[in-house]
């Protein structure tokens, strides 16, 4: 009965030995491969958007948008809604960002103003030196 | 040269006594309807999804800059690709239709209940399954409409907090859809879901063969009025042969779901492939109107009804997980719906809900 035991003990141990050996590479193979972080910096001129213009931009992989607001200036926001996934589009006329898939509406700072996003747009660091805006 | 055949099967597997024992003498109920023969068109509807799938194989390119040219060169250059590309579009919207319907009438009859829990269970991993299939396939044309779509919903795991953004990363493959998306889905959609759909046929038709087909519970002499506290099979001696009686009657619903789907193919071809499934995917534009398909209409509206991400994500896990495990709910033994006011109720209210919030996901 020992001798029975013993074995099936010796069973058990290989088993999952080669379970978890197999389990581990096939977590690892699934994993989304890893990608850097790219920090890069975007530069454009101030008479390219005029107040009350926007100008879609592509920043480290994420579409941004560049919005002029009259009375506000400048600010960069992540395109990305912040429910699941969708681009917002600038609507002029009525001076917000509108989230087409689930029509989150956000105001010109980010926020969020009606529909289901929980947070507001990702806000990117922006300055303006002279003619010159810099984004990132 | 058939007989011979015949013969020669016959001294091999001993062919007469298998049809013999396994569907002449294997009898139904006299009074099944028409909706128990629902299961076995969603099968033939599987079969033909499977095949059409096949053929549009030899063709498709799974590659992000090569997906959308394919599609487009099945569906003009292709000599009848159009035909197979549609039947597998048309087909898999009739297969959730006609998977919804069986659904909905085993539900009406109350079938679900002991012994047969573990056949409802099975019944609704394969129904996620199949929609699990239309959303992966979805991806495979790299139409704007796919693009946006699979961003949706590979998000919806977001909602949770720590291990959210993780799931939603491996299921992209990345932070955004992107060709490895492509790649993943594709090995999804013909080479992983497959093998687990047809596993869980096999124990869906297993446990229907070993418990016995359930009677509709309409007519009193159908009650089963001993408690269920040992395991018995149930069958019919009065009823009818399941080969060919019951056969006869499927075939005549295969052949009417086949008239709907040529109906289709033909009068309204772009039924089921909006304006946004005929332009290349775009990463940077998301199209004005994005709906996803009829059959997802319901829990869109409600995502977009419910101002707060994690309430909406999450209770559309619990209305699943609770229809999953309904059986195990509703352990009270009658049968007979119409005896049963309130779940009569609750049943017409959801249902209602269900087509309201369709049809205003669809208007709104």
């Amino acid at each position: 009965m020992k001798r029975r035991k013993f074995l099936k003990s010796l069973l058990a141990l290989l088993g999952s030995t080669t379970l978890v050996s197999f389990a581990y590479p096939l977590v690892r193979f699934i994993a989304p491969p890893s990608r850097k972080a790219e920090v890069k910096r975007l530069s454009l001129q101030k008479n390219e958007i005029p107040a009350g213009e926007a100008r879609e931009i592509v920043l480290n992989n994420t579409p941004a948008i560049i919005i002029n607001r009259p009375g506000k200036g400048y600010i960069a926001l992540s395109r990305v809604c912040t429910h699941l996934g969708c681009l917002v589009g600038y609507n002029k006329a009525k001076g917000n960002l509108i989230c087409p898939c689930h029509a989150g509406i956000f105001n010109l700072d980010g926020k969020v103003l009606s529909g289901p996003p929980p947070k507001p747009l990702t806000e990117y660091p922006l300055r303006v030196e002279g003619e010159t805006i810099i984004i990132g | 040269m058939w007989q011979r055949i015949k013969q020669g099967l016959e001294t091999r597997i001993g062919l007469e006594d298998l049809i013999n024992t396994k569907l002449k003498s294997y009898s139904v109920p006299r009074n099944t309807n028409i909706f128990y023969t629902l299961g076995g068109v969603a099968l033939v509807a599987f079969i033909i999804q499977a095949i059409s799938g096949f053929f549009l194989l030899i063709y498709y390119v799974p590659h992000s800059d090569h997906a959308f040219r394919s599609v487009q060169y099945i569906m003009t250059t292709a000599p009848f690709g159009w035909l197979f590309r549609l039947m597998h579009v048309v087909g898999s919207n009739l297969m959730v239709a006609v998977i919804f319907l069986h659904l909905l009438s085993v539900f009406f009859m109350g079938s679900y209940k002991k012994p047969r829990e573990l056949t409802w269970i099975a019944g609704w991993l394969m129904l996620l399954v199949t929609l699990t299939f239309c959303l992966s396939g979805y991806l495979l044309p790299w139409s704007q409409l796919s693009y946006w779509t699979t961003t949706v919903v590979t998000a919806m795991p977001t909602a949770f907090p720590y291990v959210g953004d993780y799931i939603a990363n491996l299921l992209r493959g990345g932070e955004f859809v992107s060709g490895i998306t492509l790649n993943r889905f594709f090995a999804l959609h013909v080479a992983f879901l497959p093998p687990i759909l047809v596993g869980l046929m096999v124990i869906h038709v297993f446990l229907i063969r070993r418990i016995g087909l359930s009677s509709p519970p309409f007519d009193a002499s159908s009650e089963e009025t001993k408690p269920w506290t040992e395991y018995r099979h149930v069958s019919y001696p009065n009823g009818n042969s399941f080969y060919p009686y019951f056969v006869l009657k499927e075939l005549y619903m295969v052949a009417l779901y086949l008239v709907v789907m040529f109906f289709v193919i033909t009068f309204m071809p772009t039924l089921f492939l909006p304006e946004a499934s005929n332009i290349p995917a775009n990463p940077l534009m998301t199209p004005a109107y994005i709906k996803p398909q009829w059959y997802f209409l319901a829990p869109y509206q409600m995502l977009k009804l419910i101002p707060n991400k994690f309430l909406g994500i999450s209770m559309q896990i619990a209305l699943i997980g609770t229809f999953l495990l309904w059986p195990f709910f509703d352990t009270k033994t009658e049968r007979n719906i119409l005896k049963r006011p309130l779940l009569l109720a609750t049943f017409t209210a959801s249902l209602v809900l269900w087509v309201v919030l369709t049809m205003w996901g669809r208007s709104s």
